[in-house]
């Protein structure tokens, strides 16, 4: 609309150079089958990809050395139980390795096609896996706090932690009632959604930087070479993604991990 | 029936006709509120997600990952025995290795023992030896000695038979008569003694 | 400077004949484009500081490294939130 405006005032007819296409033709697919669009495959394909890396791992022998599919889920485990559980929970929280692997998995596999050739769209670039997640992760904690301290005491540490003085209450209790009950899972959806939209939505920023300096159709012998740069800062940009793929999932269930340690042993 | 009247460039007036439907007034921007909110989580995908993370999280709770589990317990649990056998293995070796380094200390001490006695034996037997042959050495030197002065003792009487002979007979021939033995041989000796020490 | 005064003329022409709908959508663009820089500089100061503390920490204590590692990320997460709402601020202004 105005960029369009601006170019028909500056004397260039529309459609030439660069323009960036409406936000809903990025991110809203069609659906190929009624109900079924692009996100969803991706979101479906990677429970099933993880299934069947833990199926094909569970199915060799452990007691060998491990190798191949079956030495790579091990690091995933070793990784969750020692990284995030130890770091987190310490020993007592390792009855929540297979709910943090599975967590850790799914939210890393639906991060990484946004960095795969002809897919490119992580699925968590939608709001609808990342919210779902974190609506999971606040019953989770929630409900390990009022199974292990009672209904009363998970509230009673929850909005009175101990050790702060009397008068303080007025200011901490609306604070914290906040900050774990609506701050938490707002801000870890948050967080998962916005980190991939803002990677996805550079990506395709340098994308079509990139195509519309190559496709220039006047001054071709000064903008065709300039158009590496873009392209370059693409390449660099999509390994970027590939960290930030990794540390994404990694924050997430980091996170859990820290809220459901916080809920089992309430602070002293 | 909507108009717009604007005023461009002082005498230019453009005007503008829209339809006042119920439509008409989003019909402005209607490219970039074609549907929803992008933000707004599209209840499918959510629905698919859910279903799709907890069918995952099923299958890896009861299935899989105890499976997983299980060898790398069983794995960890070998490499520990093996660890155990290996540090018992190693402790025996490591007694062993002791009582064979007590086992030489003593068969050392033992034979310094056995050395020393025979030192001491050999250093009795030789000061035995050096004794006899200091007291064999002893006796020949005195029996030499004693034969030594015997013949001086000899000679010597010798020598005063014939001094006493000599002054005997020049006594005789110088005063005609021969002289007391017993005065010469006092005489003589008297001065065999004076020059002998002398 | 030339350049500059011509798109000037042109946002005032464009402003002038813009409806009240596309002159909302306008300064929402703009507002959008603000909010998201001044949401960006607190958390950029605030992460830097949080790294160059780890990293202060980790060599003081190499031993304490995973420790202060998952700290730092955790920092991170709640400092980088910020920056996130104002990008998710930035979205909601300039497509909503």
């Amino acid at each position: 609309m105005f960029s369009n405006q601006i170019a028909v005032i500056l004397g260039e007819s529309v459609g030439r150079g660069f323009s960036f296409p409406p936000i809903n033709t990025i991110l809203r697919w069609k659906d190929v089958v009624p109900g079924i669009n692009k996100v969803v495959i991706i979101a479906i394909l990677s429970a099933l990809i993880g299934t069947m890396l833990f199926l094909v791992a569970s199915l060799k022998d452990g007691r060998k050395a491990p190798k191949g599919s079956r030495n790579l889920a091990e690091i995933i485990v070793e990784f969750v139980e020692k990284n995030i559980i130890m770091e987190t929970m310490g020993k007592s929280g390792m009855g929540w390795t297979p709910f943090l692997l599975t967590m850790f998995v799914f939210i890393y596999l639906c991060n990484l096609p946004g960095i795969i050739p002809f897919i490119q769209m992580p699925a968590t670039a939608r709001m609808g896996i990342p919210a779902f997640m974190a609506l999971l992760v606040w019953v989770v904690f929630n409900a390990t706090g009022i199974k292990h301290q009672g209904l009363f005491g998970y509230f009673k540490n929850v909005l009175f932690p101990p050790g702060v003085p009397k008068a303080l209450y007025i200011l901490v209790t609306p604070i914290e009632l906040i900050s774990t009950l609506v701050v938490r899972p707002f801000s870890l959806a948050v967080r998962l959604f916005a980190n991939m939209l803002a990677g996805h939505l550079l990506l395709v920023i340098f994308a079509l930087l990139t195509q519309s300096l190559i496709q220039a159709e006047t001054q071709r012998f000064f903008l065709v070479p300039i158009g590496i740069l873009p392209f370059a800062l693409l390449i660099f940009l999509t390994g970027f993604e590939i960290l930030v793929a990794f540390l994404q999932a990694y924050i997430f269930t980091v996170l859990t991990a820290v809220y459901i340690g916080g809920a089992t042993h309430p602070e002293h | 029936m909507r108009v717009h009247v604007t005023t461009l460039q002082g005498g230019l007036v453009q005007v503008r006709v829209a339809a006042e439907t119920a439509e008409g007034g989003t019909e402005a921007s209607a490219a970039e509120t074609t549907g929803p909110n992008p933000i707004a989580p599209e209840s499918k995908e959510l629905i698919w997600g859910a279903g799709s993370f907890l069918v995952f999280l099923v299958i890896m709770r009861v299935f899989l990952f105890p499976r997983i589990k299980k060898g790398m317990d069983a794995r960890y649990n070998g490499i520990r025995e093996d660890f155990e056998s290996a540090d018992s293995t190693r402790s025996a070796a490591k007694s062993d290795v002791s009582k064979y380094e007590a086992e030489i200390a003593t068969v050392r001490s033992e034979a310094a023992a056995r050395v020393d006695k025979a030192r001491q034996t050999l250093d009795q037997e030789r000061s035995s030896k050096i004794a006899e042959a200091n007291a064999r050495i002893a006796t020949k030197r005195a029996a030499a000695e004693a034969e030594l002065e015997a013949a001086r003792n000899a000679v010597r009487d010798q020598v005063a038979a014939a001094v006493a002979s000599v002054t005997e007979h020049t006594t005789q021939l110088a005063v005609g008569k021969s002289p007391d033995a017993s005065v010469v041989q006092k005489a003589v000796q008297q001065v065999m003694q004076t020059g002998a020490r002398s | 400077m030339e350049a500059l005064t011509r798109i000037a003329h042109a946002s005032i022409r464009v402003a002038a004949e813009l409806t009240p709908a596309e002159a909302k959508a306008n300064a929402a663009a703009q507002m959008a484009g603000l909010a998201y820089g001044l949401a960006a500089i607190g958390p950029g100061i605030g992460i830097g500081m949080i790294f160059g503390k780890a990293i202060e920490a980790m060599a003081r204590q190499p031993e304490s490294a995973g420790m202060v590692r998952t700290t730092m990320f955790l920092g991170v997460a709640f400092t980088e939130a910020l920056a996130l709402i104002g990008f998710v601020a930035f979205i909601l202004l300039k497509f909503a």
